[in-house]
This record gives C-alpha cells, sequence and structure tokens, in this order.
C-alpha cells in the first residue's frame, strides 16, 4: 500500500474531497466554464430578482418605496373577492377566443399560401410580415376608427350603403376585443403553423393519395393530424400572450368596462387614485401563475411537434394541391384577411393622420385635408424624445440581448456542461413572464436598488431585455445547430481559446440567425407597450405610452402620423439588417 | 420639468414664448391630474422626484401639499391676483376649469339637446352620453360626490344612480369625452365647457349647455421641494402667473382668473361658477369604492 493509498484508508472522506476538487478544478480551467457562470450569473439576476419582488410586493401591507409588514390580506382582498371570478372568466373568454380565432386565421393563411396554388399566394405570405412594423395599439385604435358604433367607418358605410339606422358593429364589446387581439396574434400563429407545413414530408401524403384518398380525406386525416401538435402549439402560445397583453385591453376593455387581469392591474397599480402597488402585485402573481402553466403545456407541445416532426434531411418541397376554379375563392379568402389585418388599419391610420380632426369624411372634408400633425411631430420635443428614446431601446436592448442570447444558446445547445439545464429552465421564467406582472416586479425591485435605476430608461431596458431573451435564444440555437462542429474543433486545434472561436467562427456563422433575431428584436422594442407603460418616467418615455397618453387625450390625428412614422422608421431598420445580414454572408 | 394636466397646446403656446425669452427650455409632461398626482407622490416617496413644477387641479394640489412635496414660493405675479383667489399654501389659482353639458349639434340638434343636468337621465339620452370615469378620476369623483352642492343630498343620491343607469361611456379623463363628442363618436359628454371653443376652432360643431350654475375647481402651479431645477422653475412661475401668459391662455379658452377676462366662449359671463368638495385621500378611497358598486355594474 502506497502512503496515499494509505491516508486514503484512514479518511476515505479526503477521497471525494479530492475528486470534487478535481472536477470544479477542471471545471473552472475551461474559459467557457466562466462565461456560463456569467451568462447563468446575470440571466439568473434578470429572471429571479423581479420575480421574487413581485411576490413580495403581494405580500406586504406598505405602498412602493415605503417599509412594510408581511401580510396575506392583498390575497384575501384579490381572490376571495365574489368580483375576482368574473375577471378570471372574462380573461379566460378573452384569452380562448383570441387564441382560437387567429390560429383559424393563420391556418387559412398559411394553407392557403403554403399548400394550394391561389394565385397571388407569395404576395398573401407578406400579410403575416407586415403587420409587425405596426405598433399593436396602433391596430386596436385604427379598429376602433373603422368598428366604433357611433361613427366608425365600416359601421358609417353600411349606415350609408344599406339605410340602417345605426351601425351593426360594436368595437367596445367582448367579441370586438377578441377580434381585434386575433387580428395582432395572427402573424405569431402564422410562423408556428407556416413552419410546420413547410417541414412535413409529402412522402405520407403521396401514399394515402396512392392508397385511394382524396384530397379533402389527405387533408383530414394525414395533414391535420400531424398539424395538430403545432396548431396547439400556437394556440397555446397565443393564449398566454392574449391573456398578459394591455394593449388591446387598454383601446377597448377599459371603455367597454370589460375587465381582465391587465386592465384591472392598470387600474390598481396607475388608473386610480389611491393606487395600490401591492394589490397589483397580487394580480400581477395571479397572471404569472396562470402564463407559467400554459407556457409548460406550450412547450410540451412544441416538443411533439419536433418528435410528429418528418423533416427528413432530403430535398423536397411540400405538395401542392390543384384546387381548379376554387383557387380563386381562396386567393380571396387570403386577401380578406390582408385587408383586415394590413390594408384596412394602415389605411385608416392615413386618413386620420390627415383630418384635421377625426370624424367621418364627406366632400367637405377633402377641402379641409392637413399635414399639421406631422408638423406636430417635427415641432414637438417630447416626441423628439420619445423617438429617441425608442430608438435607444431598440438597439442597445437588441443588441446586448443577442449578445447574451448568443452565449446563452452556444452554452445550451453546444457544450456538455454540467448545468447548462439550469440556464434553460431560467430562460423558462422570462418567457412566461407576462410584461405587466414583470414591470410590476421591476419596480418592487428597483426602488430601492443600491445602483440608481429606478425611474430612469435603464430599468425599460432591463425589462426589454429580460423578457425578449428567450426570443432572441430561439433565433439563435436554431442556427447554432446547423453549423457543424468540425470548424470550431479546427479552430481550438488551431490554438485559438474559447472567446477567440466564439469572435471569429460561431459568431460569423450564426450571423443570419442573430441578425434575425436582432431584426425580430428592434421591431419589437420600437413597438413595446405593456411592460414599458408602468416603467417608464417622463424623461424617458418611449414612444409606447406617447401613443397612449395622446390617445387618452384625443390626440388621433397626432396618433395616427407618429403611428406612421415608427413604421416608416422600422421598415428602414428592417432593410438596413437585412442588407448587411445578406451582403455579409455572400 | 413640469408635470401638469393643462392641455399640451395651451401649455406649449405659453412654454414656447417663455423659451424664447429666457432661453430656458420646458420638458412638459400632460397627463389627467390622477396621473399627475400619482406620478408626482410615487416618485417623491421613492425619493426620486424629477419634476420641477407641478401644474394642476386644487383637490389633488391639496393632497399633495399635505403630502410634504411643494416648497413655499411667493412670485411677484402674485399681486395681481384678487386676494380671495389665493391660496395660503399654493398660490394663486390663475384659472377656473369649469364642467357642464357639451354636445355634437350635427347629431343632436340644439332643439333636441338637453336643458339641464336633470335631462341626462332621461330615456332619449341612454347610451349617448360620456363622461369620464368617476372611479378612477379624481376630478370626476369630485364631480360626482359634489352634485348636491346643487341638488341637495337626496335628489342627488338618486340622480348619480340614473345616470350611471344610462350607461354613459366611461373614459379616462375630460379631454377624451369632449373629442369623443368632438368626433361624433358620442354625441353628449359632462365635460369642461371651454372645449366647445377649443374643438369648435378646429371646425367640430360643438356647443355647450347653458346650466347657469356649473360645478369647477381651480387650478394652480406650485415649486417641488426637492425640484431639480429651482430658478428655472421660479423664473417659469413668475413667467406664467403675468400678464401676457394669463392673456394667451384666456384667448385659448380658459377661464383666467384676472377681473373682466372671459374666453372666447359665447355668454361665458353668464356662467355661475359653483366649487366643488375638496376630497381628501381617504374619502377619494371611500368614493372610489361607492361609485364601483354603481358605475361599473
Amino acid at each position: 500500500m502506497s502512503a496515499n493509498e494509505r491516508i486514503l484508508a484512514a479518511d476515505p472522506s479526503l477521497l471525494s474531497t479530492a475528486w470534487s476538487r478535481t472536477r470544479i478544478g477542471s471545471f473552472l480551467s475551461q474559459p467557457v466554464s466562466w462565461v456560463f457562470l456569467l451568462v447563468g450569473g446575470i440571466i439568473g439576476f434578470l429572471s429571479l430578482y423581479p420575480t421574487f419582488f413581485l411576490f413580495y410586493g403581494s405580500v406586504m401591507d406598505a405602498p412602493l418605496g415605503v417599509p412594510g409588514h408581511f401580510t396575506l390580506q392583498n390575497y384575501v382582498k384579490a381572490y376571495g373577492d365574489p368580483e375576482a371570478y368574473p375577471l378570471l372568466l372574462n380573461s379566460f373568454i378573452f384569452g380562448l377566443g383570441a387564441a382560437g380565432l387567429s390560429v383559424i386565421f393563420a391556418l387559412a393563411l398559411a394553407w392557403i399560401t403554403i399548400r394550394t396554388n391561389a394565385p397571388f399566394r407569395r404576395l398573401f405570405e407578406l400579410t403575416a410580415i407586415i403587420p409587425n412594423i405596426l405598433p399593436p395599439i396602433l391596430v386596436s385604435i385604427s379598429w376602433v376608427m373603422l368598428l366604433n358604433p357611433s361613427n366608425g367607418l365600416i359601421n358609417g358605410l353600411f349606415v350609408k350603403v344599406l339605410g340602417l339606422e345605426k351601425g351593426p358593429f360594436n368595437i367596445y364589446s367582448m367579441a370586438g376585443l377578441i377580434f381585434v387581439e386575433a387580428l395582432i396574434l395572427t402573424p405569431l400563429a402564422f410562423l408556428i403553423i407556416a413552419a410546420a407545413l413547410k417541414s412535413m414530408d409529402p412522402s405520407l401524403e403521396e401514399s394515402a393519395k396512392t392508397l385511394g384518398s382524396g384530397e379533402l380525406g389527405v387533408m383530414s386525416r394525414i395533414t391535420f393530424p400531424l398539424m395538430r401538435p403545432a396548431i396547439l402549439a400556437a394556440a397555446t402560445l397565443n393564449f398566454v400572450r392574449a391573456v398578459e397583453s394591455f394593449d388591446t385591453p387598454a383601446i377597448i376593455a377599459l371603455p367597454a368596462r370589460i375587465e381582465v387581469f391587465t386592465t384591472k392591474i392598470w387600474r390598481e397599480a396607475l388608473g386610480s387614485f389611491p393606487t395600490n402597488h401591492n394589490l397589483a402585485a397580487t394580480y400581477g402573481v395571479g397572471i404569472l401563475m396562470i402564463a407559467l402553466l400554459f407556457v409548460y403545456l406550450y412547450r410540451r407541445f412544441t416538443s411533439q411537434v419536433e418528435s410528429f416532426s418528418t423533416v427528413t434531411g432530403k430535398g423536397f418541397r411540400p405538395h401542392q394541391i390543384d384546387l381548379g376554379k376554387w383557387k380563386y375563392l381562396a386567393s380571396a379568402v387570403a386577401f380578406l384577411l390582408l385587408l383586415l389585418l394590413v390594408v384596412l388599419p394602415i389605411l385608416v391610420l392615413l386618413l386620420v393622420a390627415i383630418l384635421p380632426y377625426y370624424h367621418v369624411p364627406t366632400w367637405q372634408t377633402w377641402s379641409n385635408l392637413t399635414l399639421d400633425h406631422f408638423r406636430y411631430i417635427w415641432a414637438t420635443p417630447r416626441v423628439h424624445r420619445a423617438f429617441a428614446n425608442s430608438l435607444f431601446l431598440a438597439l442597445l436592448g437588441a443588441t446586448v440581448c443577442m449578445l447574451l442570447a448568443s452565449l446563452a444558446s452556444y452554452i445550451t445547445v453546444r457544450t456538455k456542461l454540467a448545468g447548462r439545464g439550469i440556464l434553460e429552465g431560467l430562460v423558462f421564467i422570462p418567457w412566461a413572464f407576462p410584461g405587466t406582472a414583470l414591470a410590476l416586479g421591476l419596480l418592487w425591485a428597483y426602488i430601492d436598488f443600491p445602483i440608481p435605476v429606478y425611474a430612469t430608461i435603464w430599468i425599460i431596458l432591463i425589462a426589454y431585455v429580460t423578457r425578449f431573451l428567450p426570443y432572441g435564444m430561439r433565433a439563435v440555437s436554431s442556427t447554432i445547430i446547423q453549423v457543424h462542429k468540425e470548424l470550431e474543433e479546427a479552430s481550438v486545434a488551431c490554438g485559438a481559446g474559447f472567446l477567440a472561436t466564439f469572435r471569429r467562427v460561431l459568431i460569423p456563422m450564426m450571423r443570419p440567425g442573430v441578425m434575425a433575431g436582432w431584426i425580430i428584436l428592434v421591431t419589437i422594442f420600437m413597438r413595446e407597450f405593456s411592460a414599458t407603460l408602468f416603467l417608464y418616467s417622463p424623461g424617458s418615455e418611449p414612444l409606447g405610452p406617447l401613443l397612449y397618453f395622446l390617445y387618452l387625450d384625443g390626440m388621433r390625428g397626432r396618433v395616427a402620423a407618429i403611428g406612421l412614422v415608427i413604421s416608416v422608421i422600422s421598415v428602414i431598420l428592417i432593410a438596413i439588417a437585412q442588407r448587411y445580414s445578406h451582403w455579409d454572408t455572400k | 420639468m413640469i408635470y401638469g394636466s393643462l392641455e399640451s397646446d395651451s401649455a406649449e403656446t405659453v412654454f414656447n414664448v417663455f423659451k424664447k425669452k429666457t432661453g430656458i427650455d420646458v420638458d412638459y409632461w400632460r397627463a389627467s391630474a390622477t396621473k399627475v398626482m400619482d406620478r408626482a407622490l410615487s416618485e417623491y416617496r421613492a425619493g426620486k422626484p424629477l419634476f420641477d413644477i407641478i401644474l394642476t387641479n386644487d383637490n389633488p394640489m391639496q393632497i399633495m401639499f399635505k403630502e410634504g412635496i411643494f416648497a413655499k414660493y411667493d412670485s411677484p405675479a402674485a399681486k395681481d391676483f384678487t386676494k380671495e383667489s389665493i391660496d395660503p399654501n399654493l398660490g394663486p389659482r390663475y384659472r377656473n376649469v369649469v364642467i357642464g353639458v357639451v354636445y355634437n349639434k350635427s347629431v343632436v340638434s340644439p332643439a333636441e339637446a338637453p336643458k339641464s343636468l336633470e335631462d341626462l337621465v332621461k330615456p332619449q339620452y341612454r347610451g349617448k352620453l360620456v363622461m369620464p370615469d368617476p372611479t378612477q378620476h379624481t376630478t370626476t369623483t369630485q364631480w360626482v360626490a359634489s352634485l348636491e352642492k346643487l341638488m341637495g343630498k337626496e335628489k342627488a343620491e338618486k340622480y348619480i344612480r340614473d345616470l350611471a343607469a344610462q350607461k354613459p361611456v366611461l373614459v379616462e379623463s375630460l379631454l377624451p369625452a369632449a373629442e369623443r363628442v368632438a368626433t361624433g363618436e358620442t354625441p353628449i359628454a359632462i365635460t369642461y365647457v371651454k372645449y366647445a371653443y377649443i374643438y369648435g376652432q378646429r371646425g367640430a360643431p360643438l356647443d355647450y349647455v347653458r346650466l347657469g350654475k356649473m360645478m369647477g375647481d381651480g387650478h394652480y402651479l406650485t415649486l417641488g421641494n426637492k425640484a431639480p431645477h429651482p430658478n428655472a422653475g421660479k423664473a417659469l412661475i413668475d413667467f406664467f402667473l403675468g400678464q401676457e401668459s394669463m392673456s394667451l391662455i384666456a384667448k385659448l379658452g380658459e377661464f383666467v382668473n384676472r377681473k373682466g377676462v372671459y374666453p372666447p366662449l359665447p355668454d361665458a359671463d353668464k356662467i355661475q361658477f359653483v366649487e366643488m368638495y375638496d376630497l381628501d385621500s381617504k374619502q377619494f378611497a371611500e368614493k372610489k369604492k361607492e361609485y364601483q358598486q354603481i358605475f361599473l355594474r
């Protein structure tokens, strides 16, 4: 027995200690481990800190910024009150309705554009992309101007043409709320469903046809059963997005007196006097729980999409159905969706932006058209500052977010580091965190934080990076999977360290995914509203709150003009980013 | 930085002249009186007030004063105001805001328009009325609570229930209520009567009901006691309360507190102004709860 063996026999615990030391030592000896610890630490802090403080705010009895005592009274008040049940019911009806309708729209659009020979189908694919440049709050506002019961333009048209006493539609209703939210959520559902439709192996459908099934039979027995997980995933995600949304409820539910979770949080935290941030945090915990449950279900469904995946690596094109003369009807349906999602909202904004004040146009209107609302943008410092703030948040926020997302994706997808599962778990929280609840958590978290972040633009930046990190990770992860490991190994073999390999090999290879994620984030940050409304202060006011307050003040022309400028800026940013990304990958 | 509820266009007109004269930039954040008060109090409690001046209605100003957020500043311009219009804590009440009934003449003809507050609860006006939400908007909470000053307690209580039963459209504040009438989206509004003039200037066919007695509130502007730019704030207060600024505001339709100066609104001189009750934080909370039961059912 050697001297070492004798020592170990006398004290066996030394063996495990030494072994742990060796493991920790070897873990820490790799630069990637330090990156993992840093990224994990940042993401952990971003997700867990506001979560903790949201709970903290909900069990305190003193207002924001004032020391208090532990209490459960907020929960008794929020959920013990019989009035909370209509609130829950309304939120579920709203969420289910908007998710269901958006999936129907998306399914119809995806099927027509990808699987049929309907004329102009490529043009209709744009239907799902263009709405991303319009802030959702503007979509809601434009539909109020189209469908409000008294002087909505579509209602006005019906009254004039059909001689009705009053317009047939009322946007200020649960149906109106669901309809508008469904339009806003359709592009998201389209992305999920279209991706699944495109990646479907046609051989299964061809086999069914060979065995004598007609087009309808193939569709009902093969295509849609294969699509079911994607449809469920889209529906679940859109349910969460609807329940957490404040854009449409702020414009439609508040005047219609339909109380949903987010309007209740708004009422308690900001909307009335005296405000009650504790009660708002308690409702925030409720909405977070619902979102966590449904995002968990969404992830179950998406993992099923992957297990249902029929992608084989073979180059194939999805089977295209010849609709015969019905193809014109298919185009008409897609055109109707294009009209609802893009054409009508943009047209009404264009019209309102040049009216002196909003009204149903008459012949006299055409002589009163004005560019005053655009001049207002030019002449008002508050508007300039809001544009500058939003651009700052969009450009810096998207860059920081994509940097973190790239590192986190690399660690979770490419490395075998122990604990990388924790990173995935940490990202799950912001994925589910509703904007309103996250904002409340951040308010409680940063009011007494040693670094002065509260009431500055930085708290909004933190909210954006936290909440939208999963979007960035999703965009990068799919690209990293496609980058072959040999390239990294070659770099390491040539003597490059982790950081050099990451910077010189992986980042250039990941650039398409990073740029795609960056573009998505920039457009989202330019129009974010739900979280920003709770976090901004007058000096750091971005465009979302500005649009809302101008709308509340009845300045619809100004809102429309600013909205159009935002859309143009978003298009320019997308074009620059796309050009840069294409140019570089050539 | 000023937080205020004076309409942006009126405020900016004055601030632009101020900037030309002094070279001092003014950042103006406009929101309803409720939001102004809430933001100011939240920032103050958090120890991070960003505002130099608050410019809003009497009642929220009194609440903020009790919370200790204002500095005492006696502007030399105050000498041009009557003694009755000077509050010992807040300084001169530079204008009154008068709440009445405004209607769109292209939707409701003057003959068919209501003639009194009592008319608003008649069946023909059901669903045609817009007003700020009294469970959210403090000035409207005050207005509803003060109706007994015009009608007596018993009649006012019944009137409030009848008014809620008309299912009025409830909006954020008095400005969007007026805007809805201007667009014709809702034909009749409980709002500031000055909007009949302001929107009329833009071509909207508005008029207001000559109620005789109308309730309202005073408006003040006061320096914050932790103002980041106290001297610039004082300079602005002096200018704002001066003759030039008051004349500009009056021309824009405001009821400024200078003898014999009326806004260019027909029959403005015949309006009998009745000041609304002041409510404290506790009373606001109670009224909010009470009106939730009545208006949000």
